[in-house]
């Protein structure tokens, strides 16, 4: 019953989205309103069909129902309760309705938010958003039914994805997809003024904050993917330069570009035609992340099921990127730049140059991931190219970014004087430079370490001299310390949460630095009751003991790891036998603290549990990247507030 | 009209899109089966009827040897009906397809093969030896046979019904 | 636009292409089978080898995390050795990808072993949880 009900209401949702988007567009050129309602209530009718969709699958998870044969291949019987719902986004089918519910939320939103706010533009985005819609709605009846049937009914289901039944994997794909979906917003309003010809600057200013959530939801999707392979897969990072995690950053990279090139629009009325491409570059890389992971053109250590999905997402990719491309040809020369660029040294150059470094890494991310494509097209022999190729073109470009980022916020707009200069940055730069000479003293080995902390102290620096200055102002006007930092921090709130923003970044950036300079590892057999050392951890072989899960089998090793002179700690890594799998699943523990990670892996070992090999690691400082995204939360709340200063 | 050539930017994606319809030519999956153009190892089979099943008597037909298991799903749901279909179009042809269950109880495979009508031959591989023999590493798993008992494709993942039809009518066409 | 923004682009540019074809040329790893390998080997060359894990050939060394295996794509086979144990997937008769370098001594010296899996096609397993059921026996009865 579930399947049928299901289809039919994807199908219904399908014609309703077409319906509304076509109305909204006749609507607008028309100047009907009536239309442009009729194309809202189709709207809140895709919104409500979507949900149902959703809570019936949920539904269909909850009950065993593996009559649908998404529901048969993501779980089985032993599932506990938690992953089956997570479940419904475990695999192609299910992400892709998720994404789709995600997309009639914000559709929602825009109606109930800009329906009067954005007159003009209103209808357009209509049919940009319902469009979308309709695309995914496609995918979800024809290319990957997520409702099609199993014919016959097996008895039990095959299971999730053991690597899937993890916290992890209940957050990551929803801020991700928040992120992705995001983006769609302000893709929908850059086209509508490409389409209405209202290309100045109100449409920027309205998707400011969806431009921000957008940003925060994909950097926190991120992080959490990082997290997710830290503590789950068992090899140590948190970051491997997949094409999967790749998909995922080329976007982010644009957007944080786009998110600062608005601002130079909003105040110097530049870089119009910039922004247009940005966000629409942002978009189309959303669309490219799914179809690469989807589509199996680049092999990826996450292996995804292929099929008919990557045409589909590539046509589709096409037909956004081709009438895009030929809107802004259309309207070419009302894009002319209306302000012009003064000075070198001035806040709009570092902008540009902070966009212009963006987009180069963006782009050399899209090189080292296509280039196994690019290398058998062009010379007909595979080639590849792996971490190293992006660390090594990144860190400059990285390392560039962090120092644009103390330099941005302070220095003066158009031209800067000497005056401002020494005013901002005298003392940032002594203290970025005693801070790189005391690194070398304490005897940092790695330049690279030393230059990236030395410039992360910088820009702190930069932002201390900024908040001091600005409270001491306050407290000259009779205010105490505290509440005048704070009255400061509300009242100049989108200011100072782009500061605790960049703040976050810095301890994402101190995080990233310390794990690649100074973790250690080691992999040892070790006999029962004998122990290793490694960087004043001393670990010890306990035993084996095995257990029975609900729905897999375990062997845990016990380990004792004691640090100098203290007590000792229990780590207790595990193999998990999962009976769907051919191969057991590594189960990593850890100690995790603020500047040592302990982190063990249970690899092969002893029936008997006479002996064990393990990979045991000292992870440094990987905590502040998981503290980073708390900061970054903190500093886009403080972002999206209502502004109270009214002038720009 | 001035910047008659801006009607050309849309031209500057085509490259790009057409490196990533190129993609689709190519599949980075390929693991090449060491036992491709060898002798395909023999084996007799009771199969679920009782009846005997000889590899070795089937010299000079096109053999479809298909490795499959109840409890795979969805790729053996999906292949067994197009293993049916092929099986009945091509075997008044000279076609013979075997079906092989690997780690299977009985009861479950009999319940699969009347589910789909299955009217080829299917036996269980009891022990194990024969998917050790084929280096079966997952399941659905399709080898194609040739008329002088070599291997001459082996399949991963489910069959459809075009790499059945290309696959044998190949092997048809080979003297 | 001013001459000074022209020549900063500029330089952008070409520090972005050095470094990208620095990195390639440095980092580039070629993807070849057995036979493609053993037809012109280069040692110190970074490749990626995929082929099967000949069944048979393994051997695991605890004490030394010496692991050692044969890889075959049905013409060639190429000895391999690694320190360390292999990843959870890896086994004879299975697929699966190594990275690293042709030495002269005639092995492959693998720095990472890739075994890999999909989705939609399942590994063989013996009817529910025997597997693991047998591995927590002798667990339990280590005399055996």
């Amino acid at each position: 019953m579930i399947p049928e009900l299901g289809t039919g209401a994807l199908f219904v949702a399908l014609a309703l989205c077409l319906y509304g988007a076509v109305m909204a567009a006749v609507g607008a050129r028309r100047g009907r309103t009536a239309y442009v309602e009729s194309a809202q209530h189709a709207a809140l009718a895709v919104f409500v069909l979507v949900t149902t969709c959703i809570l019936l699958l949920v539904y269909a998870f909850l009950t065993f129902d593996f009559s649908v044969r998404y529901v048969a291949t993501n779980t089985n019987l032993g599932t506990p309760f938690y992953y089956r719902i997570t479940a419904v986004w475990g695999a192609l089918e299910g992400s892709i309705v998720l994404w789709s519910w995600m997309l009639t939320l914000y559709t929602l939103i825009v109606v109930l938010r800009h329906r009067t706010s954005a007159r003009e533009l209103y209808p357009w985005v209509l049919t940009v958003m319902l469009s979308v819609i309709a695309f995914f709605l496609l995918v979800m009846t024809v290319a990957a039914p997520v409702f099609a049937r199993s014919v016959p009914i097996p008895a039990d289901g095959r299971g999730l994805n053991p690597l899937l039944e993890d916290s992890g994997m209940i957050t990551h794909p929803l801020a991700l997809y928040l992120g992705f979906t995001g983006f769609t917003v302000p893709f929908a309003f850059a086209v509508a003024a490409l389409v209405t010809g209202r290309i100045g600057d109100f449409w920027i200013t309205t998707t400011r904050r969806w431009t921000i959530l957008a940003w925060y939801f994909l950097s926190l999707g991120l992080l959490i993917g990082g997290w997710w392979s830290y503590h789950v897969l068992g090899w140590g990072g948190y970051w491997a330069w997949d094409p999967v995690e790749n998909a995922a950053f080329m976007p982010w990279l644009t957007g944080t570009a786009f998110l600062h090139s608005v601002m130079i629009q909003e105040r110097r009325r530049m870089l119009r035609l910039w922004n247009l491409a940005l966000v629409i570059l942002t978009f189309s890389l959303t669309l490219f992340g799914t179809f690469l992971t989807r589509s199996g053109i680049i092999a990826s250590v996450h292996a995804f099921t292929q099929g008919a999905i990557g045409v589909f997402f590539l046509s589709f990719l096409a037909l956004v990127v081709l009438t895009s491309l030929a809107l802004i040809a259309w309207r070419w020369d009302t894009l002319g730049a209306q302000g012009a660029l003064d000075s070198v040294v001035s806040r709009e150059s570092a902008f540009l140059l902070n966009n212009v470094l963006l987009v180069a890494a963006a782009f050399t991310v899209f090189f080292g991931t296509v280039f196994p494509l690019l290398s058998e097209a062009v010379r007909g022999v595979k080639v590849s190219v792996g971490a190293p190729f992006f660390n090594q073109v990144n860190v400059p470009l990285f390392l560039s970014l962090i120092f644009l980022m103390g330099v941005g916020p302070l220095i003066a707009w158009r031209r800067a004087s000497l005056d401002n200069l020494k005013r901002n940055f005298l003392w940032p730069v002594m203290i970025g430079a005693v801070a790189a000479l005391v690194l070398r003293l304490l005897g940092v080995r790695s330049t690279i370490a030393v230059v990236a902390l030395a410039l992360t102290i910088f820009v702190a620096a930069t932002i201390a001299v900024d908040l001091l200055r600005a409270t001491r102002a306050r407290r000259v006007m009779g205010e105490r310390a505290l509440p005048a930092l704070g009255g400061l921090l509300l009242r100049h709130n989108r200011r100072y949460g782009g500061f605790i923003v960049h703040l976050a970044v810095l301890v994402v950036a101190v995080g990233v630095t310390g794990s690649q300079a100074w973790s250690v590892h080691t992999e040892t057999t070790l006999a029962r009751g004998e122990q290793a050392e490694l960087a004043g951890y001393r670990v010890r072989f306990d035993g084996l003991r095995e257990s029975q899960e609900s729905n897999h089998g375990k062997v845990t090793g016990t380990f004792t790891v004691v640090a100098g002179r203290g007590t000792g700690d229990r780590i207790e890594p595990a193999k998990k036998f999962y009976p769907q799998e051919q191969s057991p699943i590594a189960y990593v523990d850890y100690r995790l603290g603020l500047i040592d990670d302990i982190y063990i892996v249970l690899g092969d070992f002893a029936r008997d549990g006479s002996h064990a090999t393990v990979k045991f690691q000292v992870n440094r400082m990987v905590s502040w990247i998981w503290i980073g995204g708390l900061i970054l939360t903190l500093g886009t709340v403080l972002a999206v507030l209502p502004e109270r200063r009214k002038t720009a | 009209m001035r910047h008659r050539w801006r009607w050309l930017l849309p031209l500057a994606a085509v490259p790009v899109l057409a490196l990533l319809a190129y993609g689709f030519k190519l599949n980075p999956r390929d693991v090449p089966s060491p036992l491709v153009g060898r002798t395909a190892a023999p084996f007799f089979l009771t199969a679920f009827d009782g009846t005997p099943v000889e590899l070795g008597a089937l010299r000079g037909k096109v053999v479809v040897v298909n490795f499959w298991a109840s409890w795979c799903n969805p790729a053996c749901y999906e292949e067994a009906p197009v293993l049916e279909r092929g099986w009945r179009a091509y075997r008044e042809r000279g076609v013979v397809v075997l079906g092989v269950d690997i780690q299977d109880t009985d009861e479950a495979a009999q319940k699969f093969i009347n589910a789909f009508g299955l009217t080829f031959k299917n036996s269980p591989d009891r022990g194990g030896k024969i998917s050790v023999d084929y280096g079966i590493y997952g399941v659905p798993e399709t080898f194609f046979i040739d008329r002088a008992g070599r291997i001459h494709r082996k399949h991963v993942g489910a069959v459809t019904d075009e790499v059945f039809r290309e696959t044998v009518e190949t092997l048809l066409a080979a003297k | 636009m001013k001459p000074k923004f022209l020549v900063g682009g500029a330089v952008i540019l070409v520090a972005l292409g050095y470094m990208i074809w620095a990195g390639v040329t440095q980092s580039a790893v070629y993807f070849v089978t057995p036979s493609e390998l053993t037809a012109a080997p280069v040692a110190g060359k970074a490749y990626r080898l995929g082929g099967l894990v000949t069944p048979g050939s393994l051997k695991w060394e605890p004490r030394s995390l010496d692991l050692a295996f044969t890889m075959s794509d049905g013409r060639a086979t190429v000895p391999v050795r690694h320190k360390g144990a292999a990843p959870d997937l890896f086994g004879e008769g299975r697929g699966a990808v190594v990275e690293g370098q042709w030495t002269a001594d005639g092995y492959f010296k693998a720095s990472l072993i890739m075994a890999k899996h999909s989705e939609e096609y399942k590994a063989p397993h013996d009817t529910k949880e025997s597997q693991s059921k047998t591995l927590l026996k002798t667990l339990e009865d280590p005399k055996r």
